[in-house]
């Protein structure tokens, strides 16, 4: 089996749909199927019936192809399996291909296991895979597993479609009788003509059912075909199968630009994982223009990227032709002559008129710049100034504060210190620090690097000591006003957070 | 390339697909509704024939509107879902994709007088069997389709490995194709699995577990994990 070949799409499908496939597949083959169907079972029909008619037994041909069913299944299925795996044969070709295929699963199937509705998908596997007794029957037990119940309902929907065309035959010969024969041929067919011509009308019933076969069986069996390959695609991912046998391709045939990629491609992750840990191999990529492009451009380098332009190019999803079809008349009309400008009536009047009209043009171009210096004048007072001081102080924002370092032993002296340099915002960041540092520990909370203000705010209100709680909130709160609102404390404010507990430790609050 | 598949390309550039139901489903989902108005009418049956000719007369009414307007009022009320198609994952769309709207659903519910033609439904069963997108031909007049919505349970989670990125760019194709093996492999043998991480060799430049643990951190690559 050459999976590249296969002529149906492969992707996962629920059983049901793949039941729609199989339908598909049928009228992609239609011609091949039916022509070697009829070719076989065309004969075995006229024969079976005329066993029947000579035995004395007419029903006996209806019974019989019926009977036969799992031989004649043969048929279709070496039809589609060629067909979606190379091309459909010939239905000369398909009758001696039988000959290739066991025979001793079509006898079970036409003795004890006749009345089987999983015959559609044990049809594939018994004839396509021919594995022995013992394996057969692991595998079919491994096959079977989700579908079983699709291919239930798979043999009863055929057999109730075959119904319908068997039934739609007879209905629809009644309907063409015309409406006033009806009430006396009804009862002169069931009194007479059953009786009297029994055989005529049994050979006419085998008929109609052998039509009808034709047209479902071929259809049973495409179907069981199709939840054959799709559960063979769930458990063997063959549409991944076929995925990676394209992209193997496209590596291999794009060339030596690629060999050189691949060289670096497989000495490097190699490297990477000899020398790090199973998951610590991280590829570093280059994250400035200066590395990706070290060497300086020269002539060399313009060939190739030529090179790997053209190679670029080569994708089927680049360039190429394409057909554009549209549609064009015919006889195109023959140009309309333009209509040429109606020629004024008095070429003076018309003159003076235009130059009103134009003088009337420049005279609103006049007032609209008038009407635009008034406005000027008269809003020139009262421009609102937008005060872009609150942008100024960038380089305070720029400060960075490092959490990791240990704060220092004397902390308000640290902060008043920095307060007096006027690095007002370092002192509020490192008397939050303080702060948060000493909750932590009277809490005896885990240090958390994501924790919000919020958070510590709403800590404030676990303490049990209503004191220490109010500081909390006083520092976070003026850390906050001066952190996104840039409002800061006068220097009593400071001076009295810096007394008393989280600056000085042991104090109270 | 055979597939049951009709894609439609809106202006924006997307492709929808939109997976043709045919003859076998649509008719055990019809089977499933005949079967439920069915079970209705005679439920129906049992205290409307208490009420003597006004009974019977409520009857026929009920039986014209199991007949006539069961499926239309499905169809536009229930997102183009008749019960029987709910359960069996089958819904009425137009032609293009959109939702059914009153006059497709009034328009293919009344032809389904002449599919159901000998009286079993002979002609709506042919014209589902040949038509390629399956349909009868009151969805062929009405412009309508049935078509599958329920999706495949996707495969598992792909397992986090740390991502290593692949070594050429990929297609869109080729990345899917990659997180669908991640994706996938649990369901696989573990023979199959090398198998087909072996058909990667130029890819990978290893092979078999290896081979395979490292297609999955290129899938994770692919699915943005850092």
């Amino acid at each position: 089996m050459e999976l590249e070949r296969i002529s149906v799409v492969l992707r996962p499908r629920a059983p049901r749909e793949a039941l729609d496939l199989g339908a598909v597949m049928l009228r992609a083959n239609a011609r091949a199927v039916w022509s070697a169907w009829f070719a076989f079972t065309l004969p075995v029909f006229v024969t079976c019936n005329a066993l029947g008619v000579a035995l004395g037994l007419p029903w006996l041909g209806l019974v019989l192809m019926w009977w036969l069913k799992p031989l004649f299944d043969r048929l279709p299925l070496y039809v589609l399996s060629r067909a979606v795996f190379d091309r459909a044969p010939g239905w000369r070709e398909t009758l001696r291909g039988q000959g290739q295929w066991p025979w001793g699963n079509t006898w079970v199937a036409l003795s004890w296991l006749r009345i089987d509705s999983n015959r559609s998908l044990r049809l594939p596997l018994e004839l396509l895979e021919g594995l022995p007794g013992k394996q057969r029957s692991a595998r079919w037990s491994v096959l079977r597993r989700r579908i079983v119940a699709d291919a239930s309902l798979l043999t009863y929907g055929c057999l109730q479609f075959e119904l319908v065309l068997f039934l739609s035959v007879w209905l629809l010969a009644l309907l063409l009788i015309p409406r006033e024969w009806l009430p006396d041929s009804l009862p002169a067919f069931f009194r007479v003509d059953v009786h009297a011509a029994s055989t005529v009308w049994m050979l006419l019933t085998s008929a109609v059912a052998y039509l009808a076969m034709s047209a479902i069986e071929p259809l049973y069996v495409a179907c069981g075909f199709a939840l054959y390959l799709n559960r063979r695609t769930q458990l063997e991912a063959w549409d991944i199968d076929l995925a990676f046998r394209r992209l193997r391709e496209r590596l291999q045939a794009s060339g030596k630009t690629l060999a050189v990629l691949l060289a670096c491609a497989c000495c490097w992750p190699l490297a990477g994982h000899a020398t790090s840990s199973p998951q610590g191999s991280r590829v570093t990529t280059p994250t400035s223009l200066e590395q990706v492009f070290t060497q300086p451009v020269d002539g060399a380098d313009q060939q190739r990227f030529e090179a790997a332009a053209t190679e670029v190019y080569r994708d089927p999803r680049f360039g190429g032709e394409r057909k554009v079809r549209e549609w064009v008349l015919k006889h195109p009309s023959a140009p309309q002559p333009t209509a040429t400008p109606m020629q004024p009536l008095f070429p003076a009047f018309a003159g003076m008129v235009a130059t009103i009209l134009k003088l009337a043009l420049w005279l609103l171009v006049a007032v609209a710049i008038g009407a635009l210096l008034r406005f000027v004048w008269r809003w020139r007072g009262t421009r609102v100034h937008i005060d872009v001081g609150s942008t100024t102080p960038l380089p305070t924002l720029r400060t960075h504060v490092v959490a990791d370092v240990p704060l220092p032993a004397d902390l308000a002296g640290a902060i008043r210190t920095l307060w007096r340099a006027q690095r007002q915002r370092e002192a509020l960041a490192l008397l939050y620090r303080g702060c948060v540092e000493q909750t932590t520990r009277l809490l005896q909370l885990p240090m958390s690097i994501d924790a919000t203000e919020a958070y510590w705010l709403r800590q404030a209100t676990t303490m049990a000591d209503q004191a220490r709680a109010q500081r909390v909130v006083a520092i976070v709160r003026t850390w906050q006003f001066a952190a996104y609102a840039g409002r800061y404390p006068d220097d009593a404010v400071v001076e009295s957070l810096l007394v008393g507990w989280p600056v000085q430790v042991g104090a109270p609050a | 390339m055979l597939d049951t598949v009709r894609e439609i390309e809106t202006p924006e550039g997307i492709s929808l697909r939109l997976r043709a139901a045919g003859a076998l489903p649509r008719a055990q989902a019809w089977m499933l509704d005949a079967l439920l108005r069915l079970g209705v009418f005679m439920l129906a049956m049992i205290p409307l024939s208490l009420l003597g000719v006004g009974g019977n007369g409520l009857a026929m009414l009920l039986m014209f509107g199991l007949m006539w307007a069961y499926s239309v009022v499905c169809e536009v009320w229930m997102n183009g879902q008749t019960v029987g198609k709910r359960m069996l994952g089958l819904r009425v769309v137009n032609a293009d994709g959109t939702p059914v709207t009153w006059v497709p659903s009034v328009v293919r519910n009344l032809l389904r007088v002449v599919d159901a033609l000998p009286g079993v439904y002979g002609v709506g069963l042919a014209c589902t069997l040949i038509d390629p997108h399956a349909r009868r031909l009151g969805d062929i007049i009405a412009g309508t389709m049935v078509v599958h919505t329920s999706e495949l349970p996707a495969g598992a989670q792909v397992p986090t490995v740390a991502a290593i990125p692949p070594p050429v760019v990929l297609a869109a194709d080729e990345q899917a194709a990659l997180v669908e093996f991640a994706e996938r492999s649990g369901q696989l043998t573990l023979q199959r699995q090398e198998e087909l991480a072996n058909l990667l060799m130029s890819l990978t430049g290893r092979r078999d577990t290896a081979a395979v643990s490292q297609l999955i951190a290129h899938a994770n690559w692919l699915l943005g994990r850092a």
